[in-house]
């Protein structure tokens, strides 16, 4: 086979694999309708729609506020604590939003660790209940809002950090007062990040079943779930998958949109001056508050719960089921991991051999899997799997279905955008300027990939590795529905243990999970540390 | 090089092997069955080999194997459950007199292409404290939806199958309407949205959260042996069950049940196994374990159990009604609003 | 026509408790006079500009605008209300504003907006500019659309830092003759900072210098 041929071909092949699941999906249009689904629309739909239509406020509500409020105190203001606070307010983003909302009904259940400790210290009796219950939109809607809003937090701290100081005092000389400066100023210059970062935490809410099921929420998620499980009805399931996968298609392009906007809104200044006002006493307490808030209900809180959880586990931590979830999850991602930065080296660097604007068009449309639930691939990997195992069995005696090859495969779809995004930016860092002197030394195809690219891009290889391994490691809905029979993953057994209340025995995956969690985190604070703007002597 | 290739492939296509030996589909989750099938294999030899996994996961691999498909036996609790692959005409009649003889008809499918191995009822549990006598005297399930017991009852939600098979038993008895009014009526007296699972239900009442809590009779077992954890032996002590509708029809039973694949390679292994498990000894030993109840007459279930109560009167509708009735019971409860 | 437009008494700074930056200003600045201040790096010029303008405060000393206190121990008048233009090095363009919204970003409500901008932009030959956005002009445009822009609330001076360092020196000298002939023209009480003594020969009337917070 041409080798020039096998580069150009390599985008197109994988872009048929990535997109399969989700055009079967939508496929299931055009497939008959059953009385379940007649029976969807005149009874649970609404419900499914409007549940999502208030979380889907209620959490844009909620991140906007924490994410954009933190972000503005922390790149103007200095005062104790913030040093920390810059990195610290991310770290709710290695905590799942089932693990959140598990430990929050182990806590506010009227019979949870917190309700049991104020009529303790207020020695009340039983029929006395201080926090309010959670398991409804009101506390999914805080669950969510304050495990994403980091996302929006980032991008608004990244935005503002670029506005230049000299800006925002410009437009003070030209009489606008401080709250004027943040309204015409500062806002629209950030808006199109800010929108950027909300279409992600949007994308992750509706795609979530984990905490809407454990609060019995009635969702898309949750009513896709209940027909396959529940009704055994594949095919209604695939069409309520449809109608999700649409509302977040609109999300997913005004997130690529936003993208494009922000290039006009980036800082044309190279000088940054960014000088952080000192606030006083009671100021400075409020800009601690401020910001300590979000990091104790979203990371803080939780963690203090899972201790209490594991404490009381004791010396059953480790019990054979946690070691063998464990090594499950470790393989998984790891061959994930490695399958993902593979396939994202050999795309890009086909990309860069052979450019057309066909393929540079198609490898961005390999990055769409982020945006599309784990549940709906999961569901629509079974309907492909199934149809190639009705195909193959005449002639292969191979089962698909049921085997570990559809997880894998959903993982990868799902957190190629992850390993793509690490090796492109290596890759930019490489002139090419080396490969025209690679070619002219007469070292093409595999050859420059080895040789010449493959040790440039050591580090970004192995930070794609750890970014997919750690979201394959969180991944709840899709492995549910596409383990093996008898395979539990750490999520897995978090996800059996809460069902049966069995909370207890979560903590040690739970754990396990938020520790894996943390490493991309450190990555995140490390780009945070060194972004720090300069600050000028004179 | 090529050996690893193919252990790998193996491994990752989940290839079935097979000699002498039985293939059991089974969605039952019981820590007591890994046991059941080594006594079958040191009693007759036969190998047993366990694919488990949901029902749903296990009927779409069962459709897609087809013709091919190695599984034998297909084992699963809830009749509902054993209909979904009756419907798809997975199964073929079970001709064995053993099976026929011991197990009443209705507790078999239709044409015999299942049969029950073992027994549940879905009782009441209470909290003796927060309850009166008088209140719970001849108490039915029809009662729960009357505005004494406004928020006082909790049960989990409608998309799991043991509701869904009360309810289409309701629906045989008294009738689409009559039923759904009752839904409506006791959705109105839920202490609180239907969440957790039967467990829950039961920790709920032995909190005081709730007065009554309708769940599957197993559940005090498990708890009350201890082998959940603390927590759940202290609430199952402080619970009790009773059995509804003692004053006409009966308490509602379900069943953990059986058949055999329509194209089996085994059948006659998959008969041996189900007279196995219909058979004195492992009647007895399944009980101890899970808390059911046995098919065979003359076998005491465990002491945890029987203490509540062994000469109630059961509902004799025949279980293949809750297949049958399945779609008609989720569109009710949708219609009642039991979420 | 002798006006004092700015007055500086005693004026100190520091940024931390260690060193001041600024020690004892006292400066007079005549309504219409070009003032420059060249100095080092570091010398504290860009920071009197600061003070002057509101975006620090001195820790001791005191500034009058046409005779008004505007900043003493205790009291600051904040800079959206000292009504003075400024231009800085990097222009600090609003990227997400045309031209024309980014010259009338400062004018008054009551004042007739579309005029003022017109005129402005007229003066400063960039007519043709009017609806572009910043990102899509050239640097030499960027300066005269940040000098339009400060010059447009009508401000009762402006202050440059460093404000034409950016541009290519063939270009300065082209712009220096333009912006010369407007300062002129319109009579405008102009303070620049600068390291460039070409810069502050051309445009100003009168000529300062200043080394370690001090003026000489």
């Amino acid at each position: 086979m041409n080798k020039v041929s096998f580069w150009s071909a390599l985008p197109f092949a994988v872009l048929f694999v990535f997109t399969a699941p989700i055009l079967i999906i939508f496929s299931s249009f055009f497939g008959g309708y059953s009385e379940n689904w007649n029976h969807i629309i005149n009874f649970v739909l609404l419900d499914y729609v409007s549940s999502s239509i208030y979380l889907v406020f209620g959490v844009s509500l909620i991140v906007l506020l924490i994410g954009t409020i933190t972000a503005w105190t922390v790149t103007n203001f200095n005062f104790p604590g913030k040093r920390v606070f810059e990195w610290a307010l991310i770290l709710p983003l290695a905590i799942p939003p089932y693990i959140l909302a598990y430990t929050f009904t182990g806590l506010f259940d009227p019979f949870g660790d917190a309700n049991n400790l104020a009529r303790l210290i207020l020695g009340l009796d039983r029929d006395f209940v201080l926090f309010p219950n959670v398991r409804n939109v009101y506390g999914a809607i805080i669950v969510f809002g304050f495990t994403l809003y980091p996302y929006v937090y980032l991008v608004a701290r990244s935005s503002l950090i670029n506005q230049s100081r000299s800006m925002q005092e410009s437009a003070r000389m030209l009489g606008l007062n401080q709250f004027q400066v943040f309204h015409r100023l500062t806002l629209p210059l950030i808006r199109p990040a800010v929108i950027g970062g909300l279409m992600l935490v949007i994308m992750e809410t509706l795609s979530d079943f984990g905490a809407v099921e454990h609060f019995a929420i009635q969702t898309f998620t949750t009513g896709i779930f209940r027909t396959w499980y529940g009704l055994y009805d594949l095919q209604t399931a695939m069409q309520l998958a449809s109608l999700l996968l649409l509302a977040i298609g609109v999300f997913y392009i005004l997130e690529r949109n936003s993208r494009g906007q922000q290039i006009y809104t980036a800082s044309n200044s190279t000088y940054s001056p960014n000088l952080e006002k000192r606030l006083s006493k009671s100021k400075a307490v409020l800009a601690f508050l401020v910001c300590l808030t979000p990091i104790f209900i979203g990371f803080i809180l939780p963690i203090i719960e899972l201790s209490v959880w594991a404490y009381e586990v004791n010396r059953d931590f480790f019990t054979t089921q946690f070691v063998s979830s464990f090594v499950n999850t470790i393989s998984l991602s790891v061959v994930t991991g490695f399958v993902c930065a593979g396939l994202a080296l050999l795309i890009n660097f086909s990309i860069r051999y052979k450019p057309t604007y066909l393929v540079n068009k198609l490898s961005s449309l390999l990055s769409i899997g982020y945006a599309v639930p784990g549940l709906i691939l999961a569901v629509g990997i079974v309907q492909l799997f199934v149809y190639l195992d009705s195909l193959a069995l005449s002639s292969l005696d191979i089962v698909l279905t049921g085997s570990l090859i559809g997880l894998i495969l959903a993982y990868i779809i799902k957190t190629y955008a992850l390993a793509n995004s690490s090796i492109d930016s290596g890759y930019e860092r490489i002139s090419s300027a080396l490969d025209d002197s690679s070619k002219l030394l007469g070292v093409v195809g595999w050859s420059m990939l080895r040789k010449v690219h493959l040790p440039l891009l050591k580090t970004s290889l192995l930070t794609s590795i750890l970014l997919v391994m750690s979201d394959v490691v969180k991944e709840l809905p899709a492995t549910l529905i596409l383990r093996p029979f008898n395979f539990e993953t750490l999520a897995v057994s978090t996800y059996i243990y809460a069902s049966e209340e069995r909370m207890i025995q979560a903590a040690a995956p739970a754990i396990a999970i938020v520790l894996t969690g943390l490493i991309p985190i450190l990555f995140l604070t490390k780009m945070i540390r060194s972004s720090r703007p300069v600050q000028i002597d004179e | 090089m090529k050996k690893i290739q193919l252990i790998l492939l193996f491994a990752l296509f989940g290839q079935v092997v097979m000699t002498n030996e039985v293939n059991v589909y089974t969605s039952r989750h019981y820590d007591s069955d890994p046991g059941l099938y080594e006594e079958f294999t040191k009693e007759t030899g036969i190998k047993v080999n366990i694919i488990s996994g949901k029902g749903s996961a296990l009927l779409e691999r069962l459709k897609a194997e087809g013709r091919n498909s190695p599984a034998d036996v297909f084992f699963t609790v809830d009749a509902g459950n054993l209909w979904k692959v009756q419907k798809e005409n997975l199964l073929q009649s079970i001709k064995s007199d053993k099976v026929l003889k011991v197990v009443p008809e209705n507790l078999r499918g239709p044409n015999n292409e299942w049969t029950a191995i073992a027994k549940r009822a879905r009782v009441i549990f209470y909290n003796p404290t927060s309850v009166d006598e008088n209140e719970i005297s001849d108490l039915d399930y029809e009662d729960l939806a009357n505005p004494e017991w406004k928020n006082r009852v909790v049960i989990r939600s409608s998309s799991n199958m043991y509701n869904q098979s009360l309810v289409a038993s309701l629906i045989s008895n008294l009738g689409e309407s009559q039923t759904e009014s009752w839904a409506k009526g006791l959705i109105n007296n839920f202490a609180r949205k239907p969440q957790g699972n039967d467990r829950s239900q039961i920790i709920a009442v032995a909190n005081g959260e709730a007065d009554l809590a309708i769940a599957n009779s197993y559940y005090i077992g498990i708890m009350l042996s201890g082998s959940a954890g603390k927590e759940q032996l202290e609430a199952a002590q402080k619970v009790r069950m009773l059995f509804p509708n003692q004053a006409n029809r009966g308490v509602h039973i379900n069943i953990s049940g059986a058949g055999i694949l329509k194209h089996s390679p085994n059948v006659e292994n998959a008969n041996l196994f189900l007279e196995f498990l219909l058979s004195e000894r492992v009647q007895k030993y399944m009980v101890d374990k899970s808390y059911e109840y046995p098919i065979l007459e003359g076998i005491l279930p465990s002491k945890e159990i029987a203490s509540f109560g062994l000469n109630f009167v059961e509902d004799q509708t025949s279980v293949r009604q809750f297949g049958e009735l399945n779609p008609a019971a989720v569109r009710l409860m949708d219609r009642a609003g039991w979420k | 026509m002798n006006e004092v437009i700015l007055k500086i008494q005693n004026l100190s700074h520091s940024y931390d408790d260690d060193q001041l930056s600024l020690k004892k200003i006292n400066l007079l600045v005549n309504k219409g006079e070009r003032l420059s201040i060249q100095g080092p790096s570091g010398c504290g010029k860009s920071t009197l500009l600061r003070l002057i303008a509101g975006l620090e405060e001195p820790n001791e000393g005191q500034i009058f605008i046409n005779e008004e206190e505007v900043s003493s121990p205790g009291f600051s008048v904040p800079p959206e209300k000292r009504q003075i233009g400024m231009v800085v090095q990097d222009k600090a363009l609003f990227p997400h504003l045309s031209i024309y919204e980014n010259i009338c970003f400062g004018i008054k409500k009551n004042t007739d907006k579309e005029q003022i901008a017109l005129d402005l932009l007229n003066l400063f030959k960039i007519e043709e500019l009017k609806n572009k956005f910043p990102h899509q002009i050239s640097g030499g445009e960027k300066q005269r659309v940040a000098l339009a822009r400060s010059m447009a609330p009508n401000p009762n001076f402006i202050m440059l830092d460093e404000a034409f360092s950016a541009l290519d020196s063939d270009l300065k000298v082209s712009i220096y003759d333009e912006v010369l002939e407007i300062f002129q023209g319109k009579n405008i009480t102009v303070i620049l900072v600068t390291h460039d003594t070409e810069e502050a020969k051309i445009l100003s009337t009168r000529q300062l210098n200043m080394d370690n917070g001090e003026l000489l």
